[in-house]
């Protein structure tokens, strides 16, 4: 009986699923749903209610049946049961209704205030879940039925890692790789020795200025918490150290999305700023993703950085051992400064981007974006600039020279922000797609107009027009599958690592690592951003 | 005042404030009453929370941060712990103990464990949030509204 009481708010969240997605389908909320602007993504809604709701019921039937377990079943799928799905519940609340309600919001006060809110603090789903989970771990705190699940943030955070290998090509990784070792690699050793030669300056202990070097120079809070035990850090120094770097990167990531978005930074250099700028490596996906939630370009570039410097993380813990142990006369073994340290997930990215190079999941009718891709989706919708900028020129009459049927394309692309079939003809996806596929080649020929010369458009527009068209190729369904769960690993990881950030941790901030801190910080974010934009030209990412 | 109190749980973690309740305890308290001393000091389980947002270590890194936490702690309270050895004679008859938990919910339990029938801490102090001034371990505060209501024994605040 006892087992079932703890078990009743799974049985809830399990049940009010199920009934959400009964009222999506019978159609009730379509209304809303359109007035929000979420209507496209009802199918979805209805599949993940459904699906997330038995579950949900089963597991919390299991568990209210039997004594919690031992096994990997047990640990890692029955105990943190409730907290996957308060998650999941609330990546679908921030994407369907917080995010878009946060938008027409600030959409309603541009007026009063001259400026969209939502674009100034980038307000997106990643963003809004991020500080969700912090708001409710400091206020409520987490609920004790969740305790287990929001642990498993950090794992789903690396399986979405693993996940984004599948989207690279060789060329993609070769290019920005180089890129990234060069810039990781200066950044990460000149903040390291900036930290260090600053408490030497200020004549600060050994032990502080190695644990700061470390989170300001590689990966945040993930690179103190690993080089702490090895530098033998006391208990402040660790403490302010943590709330610094938090305080810091939290700060950054706010700042980073609308620094680059007013510079006009492209992709390619606002994800190697971020990755190489920001601090904690959570942050770093964040920031991406409020820089550009559309498409996941800048994600891409974002990882590989995060992704170099963490594997300098072993490096660095290995010159820091060395330089700590000189002074110490303490001896650590190889095992225990390296191995240990090394991301093993970095290996799963890999194997995904090998197996994906290696064309395992791309048919061969598929090949080289052959794979046409017209219905709903989120990530296949041009970017609110983009959206502007035609909708722009189609209220200055700048279409005018299109014939019927291409002018109906560019219509409906501006309607529905993406090319796709009609909403009402949703349900038969044979004429669905046969719909898409047509105003696709309209566009096109819109293009080959212009190539041509008798159609006369902006190069803005042209632009919007080609990445809408881009944005339907796709190299095979088996990688947008992988994408979409990738963008809600990413979505549910941040929610989750949002509630590990406590308040009490931020306000560690202070004392000697706050001033050295924010000088290395500062000159990290700053160089780099002029570094950036100097050297790093546009990757074509697919 | 004599037998006024068998048994105080003295609580401290160094700072100036409970410094404070030191001094009250053994130069005052500990030689009015004949009572028993026993020093608290606890290891706040909030620092598990203090691996933030960091993702990308595995389960063997956290646990050794934390084992490296919980030693270097210990050792920061020994020394806490001999300084006030070397300070007041009184305080070597004196039990000393560590307990990791909560503040409030481990101070509480502890005195009721041991059947301690007065309680004493050091006072509010205001965080200064701009000092260089680094202090040991997590700045926290008791809430009143946490204590309180599980207090099993009076609680003396050290002026």
């Amino acid at each position: 009986m006892s087992r079932t009481k703890e078990n009743i708010p799974v049985f809830i969240m399990g049940g009010l699923l199920i009934v959400y997605g009964i009222i999506v389908q019978t159609g009730v909320l379509l209304p809303l749903l359109t007035y929000l602007h979420v209507h496209k993504s009802m199918d979805l809604m209805v599949t993940m209610s459904f699906v997330i709701g038995v579950i949900a019921l089963v597991g919390a039937v299991i568990n209210s049946s039997k004594e919690p377990g031992n096994s990997v079943f047990d640990r890692f799928v029955l105990q943190p049961m409730g907290g996957i799905v308060l998650l999941l519940i609330m990546a679908m609340a921030i994407r369907w209704y917080l995010e878009p309600l946060v938008i027409i919001m600030s959409k309603s006060l541009h007026a009063t205030l001259g400026f969209d809110v939502y674009k100034v603090l980038n307000l997106n789903y990643v963003v809004l879940g991020l500080l969700a989970g912090v708001l409710l771990t400091n206020t409520y705190g987490i609920p004790k039925f969740a305790a287990a699940g929001v642990k498993c943030a950090r794992f789903v955070l690396k399986m979405g890692v693993i996940m984004l290998g599948a989207r690279y090509s060789f060329a993609e990784l070769a290019k920005l790789g180089v890129y990234s070792i060069w810039l990781i690699g200066f950044f990460v050793l000149g903040t390291v020795f900036l930290v260090l030669w600053l408490g030497n300056i200020f004549k600060q202990p050994k032990t502080m200025t190695g644990v700061l070097s470390a989170g300001m120079g590689v990966c945040g809070v993930s690179a103190t918490v690993a080089v702490a035990p090895v530098v033998k850090a006391k208990s402040s120094e660790m403490a302010y150290t943590i709330g610094t770097i938090l305080s810091f990167g939290i700060i950054c990531m706010f700042i980073f999305p609308t620094i680059g978005k007013l510079v006009g930074m492209n992709a390619v250099q606002f994800g190697a700023w971020a990755g190489t700028g920001i601090l904690n490596s959570a942050q770093v996906a964040a920031a991406a993703l409020a820089f550009n939630a559309v498409d996941i370009k800048t994600l891409k570039v974002a990882e590989i950085f995060n992704i170099t410097r963490v594997l300098f993380l072993p490096v660095i813990v290995l010159v820091l051992a060395t330089w700590f142990g000189k002074e110490s006369g303490q001896k650590l073994s190889f095992k225990t400064v390296v191995i240990d340290k090394f991301p093993i997930f970095i290996l799963g990215f890999l194997l995904l981007f090998i197996l994906s190079s290696a064309g395992l999941f791309s048919p061969p009718e598929h090949y080289k974006g052959k794979y046409i891709d017209v219905s709903y989706n989120k990530r296949t919708e041009v970017t609110p600039e983009e959206w502007e900028v035609l909708n722009k020129a189609m209220q200055a009459g700048a279409f005018k020279e299109l014939n019927e049927s291409q002018m109906m394309a560019v219509t409906d692309l501006i309607h529905q922000r993406q090319i796709a079939g009609n909403f009402d003809e949703r349900n038969d996806k044979t004429k669905f797609d046969q719909v898409g596929r047509a105003r696709m080649s309209e566009l096109e020929g819109v293009l080959a107009a212009v190539k041509a010369k008798q159609v006369r458009l902006s190069k803005e527009v042209g632009s919007a027009i080609k990445h809408a068209i881009s944005q339907v190729h796709k190299k095979s369904k088996t990688v947008v599958t992988l994408t979409d769960c990738m963008i809600w690993f990413f979505a549910f990881g941040l929610i989750g690592l949002g509630m590990q950030i406590t308040k009490k941790a931020i306000f560690q901030a202070g004392g000697w690592p706050l001033v050295i801190g924010v000088i290395s910080g500062v000159a990290k974010a700053t160089l780099s951003f002029f570094i950036v934009l100097w050297l790093v030209k546009d990757v074509v990412l697919k | 005042m004599e037998n006024m109190f068998k048994h105080i749980l003295l609580c401290t973690h160094g700072s100036d404030g409970a410094r404070k309740a030191e001094a009250l305890v053994f130069t005052q308290l500990a030689e009015a009453t004949g009572a028993k001393v026993t020093v608290l000091t606890v290891l706040d389980k909030d620092w598990r929370l203090m691996t933030g947002d960091d993702w990308l270590n595995s389960s063997k890194t956290h646990a050794d941060f934390l084992d490296h936490v919980e030693e270097q702690v210990s050792e920061e309270i020994a020394d806490d712990w001999n300084r006030i050895l070397s300070i007041y004679a009184k305080a070597r008859s004196a039990d000393f103990v560590q307990h990791t938990g909560g503040i409030a919910e481990t101070i509480t339990t502890v005195a009721r464990q041991l059947g301690c029938d007065l309680i004493v801490i050091g006072p509010y102090r205001k965080t200064k949030r701009l000092t260089l001034k680094m202090e040991k371990g997590l700045r926290d505060r008791m809430k009143n509204e946490v204590l309180h209501p599980l207090l099993p024994c009076p609680l003396m605040i050290a002026p």
